[in-house]
């Protein structure tokens, strides 16, 4: 938590430093786009690097409680506005284990657990100066989670493939590495509640968010 | 008829090797063991009209020769050993203050040499004297830890009779024990079970012994048999390149734990019989190597004369030298009620094995109809994280109507029960034919001496013969990673088949051991 609260707030000095030494001839092409445009439409690619609230679960299961996933989505912009959808994808195989006072043993059987979040947020996008060229943002939405929990020792019903939605907080900052092509970073938090903590090593470890804190990384195409 | 004869021949070989053996010598020792000398024991198959359940008239039977030949040899009572006094002193104590704390017992106690595998010394008072009032006396000394009698009363925890896996092993199926075996095809290959009982039949070997007159509980003579060989056969299901390690007999103080009463054996084949092999019946961790040591005294170790009872000391010596010799299960199918209902010297040893990583099996108790008295050692079990006691259930999961109840059983195994299901009630395994070892059942005109050779597939009930089932799991999941004794307890309980009240209770505790569920973890959300 505390790195990704560093990582966020170095983030957000960076983008106010470099917006500050933008020249002003600069400023006024960047604000094209949206604003000229009406509406923009970019695509965009996403990997990120998630920590998982319920981070004993995770530790037991894949010896560690951060894990990536990779994705991609659209994103519409108008004027300070946007909205995205996203979709992403974490798939690893680990070992099913026993949590005992919250102490994990592996037991050496594999299991993979799939998760896919399908999320839909909308957010305003900050204008800290005439210039667009770093622009901060902020927004919430909510989403669906798809999670499968497989494993060649369980009988067919003793798997899982269900499906839960949560919510989602994010804010970061997108910054202009060419006239089409934009990196955004940003920290996310969510929360998916009813799939942990029911049963299984998650009931064990008292944890029942199948979110956490995601730093993400996107390369987004357009104006 | 060639095998008998070459039995005849082999026996004839052993004891003119015995005589060349003993030529020349002044005084003729009275148990001598041939090791590795003898034939394989003659297989008898199935049997199923032998039985050994909780009080019935064989049992009854041994029990009351046992207490005969106690009277005749001058053995100590079934309380505690005359004339000896468990006591652990405080570490700051010196010798000065052990010397003075002996002496204001009786000016004529002594401390004996420590004995091996023992955090404890043994004191030595006026055999006449109070023993427990002694104790009670060193206790309340400041360099005194502890102190208690060398109580007796240890049995075994058992009840015998018949076998073979797809038509009478009832009890492996009931844990959910095949689908543990597809999850782990090792079963248990890297973990050592030591086997605190009667000694195992893990061995050929060949028997000479002098065994003198003795008169039964009803007065009946049985004749001294004088000097007699006796054939000895490991059992063929529990032998295997390497399986044995370690082996240790406190009953005679050396390293031949042969078992000359079946329990040990029988209770070994349930936590490891030879499996898959197509012969006779399964084991549960059926590639564990197993330490045997012998800690429980039988009829035959007191006509064979040995030096050593089972006591308090004697099985807290076990414990500790199955910790400090590569154990990491310990199975313990014996115990004894109070009072006193408490052992301050094997809770002391099972909380130092524990220590060590070692998980315990311990045996609830066969008592329910005759007063539900409290077990001790399961009791101290109970207290400890890394060891459970283990109560009997029958074919149905239903209570077996001897296993002792109370606040402290912990979880639930098949122990077998013969009522409503006669011989199809009981847990099999390979051990003795006890009608060739029992001689002291029959009559004195047809009583001769034992054949430890003849072994068959017996059913034993008892709660001795459901807590193998748990060591055997526990080495399991040990293999399977996980190595915390208290964690192996916690899955244990964890992932037990709640029977009865819902939630723990006094009879099945947190409910049968589901092997497969104790082995195959959980994931994330399941």
């Amino acid at each position: 938590m505390k790195r990704h609260l560093a990582a966020t707030l170095a983030i957000v000095l960076a983008a106010a430093a470099a917006a500050s030494a933008q020249p002003p001839d600069n400023r006024r092409i960047l604000t094209r786009g949206a604003d000229e445009d009406g509406i923009a439409f970019r695509p965009f690619v996403m990997g990120t690097e998630q920590t998982f609230a319920a981070a004993h679960t995770f530790e037991a299961v894949f010896g560690r409680s951060h894990e990536p996933f990779f994705g991609g989505g659209l994103q519409v912009v108008k004027s300070r506005y946007f909205a995205e959808i996203v979709a992403s994808r974490f798939r690893k195989t680990g070992q099913r284990a026993v949590l005992v006072n919250n102490e994990p043993f592996r037991l050496g059987l594999p299991l993979t657990a799939e998760i896919t979040p399908f999320e839909v947020i909308g957010g305003y996008r900050f204008d800290l100066r005439p210039s667009q060229i770093i622009v901060p943002y902020a927004g919430a939405g909510i989403g669906t989670y798809a999670y499968k929990e497989s494993s060649p020792s369980s009988d067919p019903d003793e798997n899982i493939d269900t499906r839960h939605s949560g919510f989602v907080l994010m804010g970061g900052v997108e910054f202009r590495l060419h006239r089409w092509v934009r990196l955004g970073v940003d920290e996310q938090y969510t929360r998916v509640p009813g799939i942990l903590g029911v049963a299984g090593i998650s009931k064990a470890a008292a944890e029942d968010n199948l979110g956490g804190i995601a730093f993400r990384f996107k390369v987004v195409v357009g104006r | 008829m060639g095998s008998l004869r070459a039995r005849f021949a082999w026996i004839a070989l052993a004891i003119a090797a015995e005589v060349i053996a003993t030529h020349g010598q002044s005084a003729v020792e009275r148990h001598v063991i041939f090791q590795n000398v003898g034939l394989p024991a003659v297989d008898e198959g199935l049997i199923v009209d032998e039985t050994h359940a909780p009080n019935t008239r064989e049992t009854r039977k041994r029990a009351a020769i046992r207490a005969a030949l106690t009277r005749q040899t001058g053995r100590p009572a079934v309380r505690c050993v005359p004339g000896r006094v468990v006591v652990k002193f405080r570490e700051q104590a010196t010798e000065d203050d052990r010397l003075s704390a002996v002496a204001s017992v009786s000016r004529t106690a002594t401390i004996t040499p420590r004995p091996s595998y023992a955090d404890f010394d043994l004191v030595s008072i006026d055999p006449a004297a109070d023993t427990e009032a002694a104790a009670a006396t060193l206790a309340d000394l400041p360099a005194v830890e502890y102190a208690q009698a060398s109580y007796a009363g240890w049995r075994t925890l058992m009840v015998p009779n018949d076998p073979l896996y797809a038509t009478r092993q009832w009890n492996l199926p009931l844990i959910n024990l095949e689908r543990a075996w597809d999850l782990q095809p090792q079963a248990g290959s890297a973990i050592t079970v030591a086997v605190l009982d009667t000694g195992v039949a893990y061995q050929n070997a060949t028997l000479i012994e002098n065994i003198p007159a003795f008169r039964d509980d009803d007065g009946n003579r049985y004749p001294a048999l004088g000097r007699v060989t006796i054939p000895y056969a490991g059992a063929a299901q529990l032998m295997a390149p390497s399986r044995f390690v370690s082996p240790y007999d406190f009953i005679w103080n050396n390293a031949v734990p042969l078992d000359y009463d079946g329990h040990g054996t029988h209770v070994t084949g349930t936590i490891g019989q030879l499996t898959n092999d197509g012969i006779g019946t399964a084991g549960v961790a059926f590639n564990v190597k197993i330490m045997p040591v012998k800690v429980i005294d039988g009829v035959w170790d007191f006509l064979f004369g040995a030096p050593n009872i089972a006591t308090d000391d004697v099985v807290a010596r076990g414990i500790r030298y199955a910790a400090d010799n590569g154990a990491n299960i310990i199975n313990m199918s014996i115990g004894r009620t109070g009072p006193p209902d408490s052992s301050a010297v094997i809770e002391g040893a099972i909380q130092y094995a524990v220590s060590k990583g070692v998980f315990f099996a311990i045996a609830s108790g066969n008592g329910f109809e005759e007063g539900n008295p409290l077990e001790v050692i399961a009791e101290i079990a109970s207290r400890v994280d890394g060891a459970v006691s283990v109560a009997a259930v029958d074919r149905n999961r239903a209570h077996a109507y001897y296993s002792t109840t109370g606040s402290y059983v912990e979880l639930s195994a098949p122990g077998g029960s013969e009522r409503g299901f006669g011989r199809d009630g009981f847990v099999f395994q390979q051990t003795f034919d006890f009608n060739f070892t029992d001689t002291f059942l029959l009559p004195p005109t047809q009583y001769t001496a034992p054949r430890f050779d003849v072994h068959a597939y017996i059913g034993y009930i008892g709660t001795s013969m459901a807590t193998p089932h748990v060591a055997g799991v526990a080495a399991m999941m040990m293999q399977q990673g996980i190595k915390s004794p208290a964690a192996i307890e916690a899955v244990l309980k964890q992932t037990a088949v709640d029977l009865g009240t819902p939630g723990r209770d006094d009879t099945f505790g947190f409910g049968l051991v589901d092997a497969r569920a104790a082995l195959r973890g959980q994931g994330p959300a399941r």
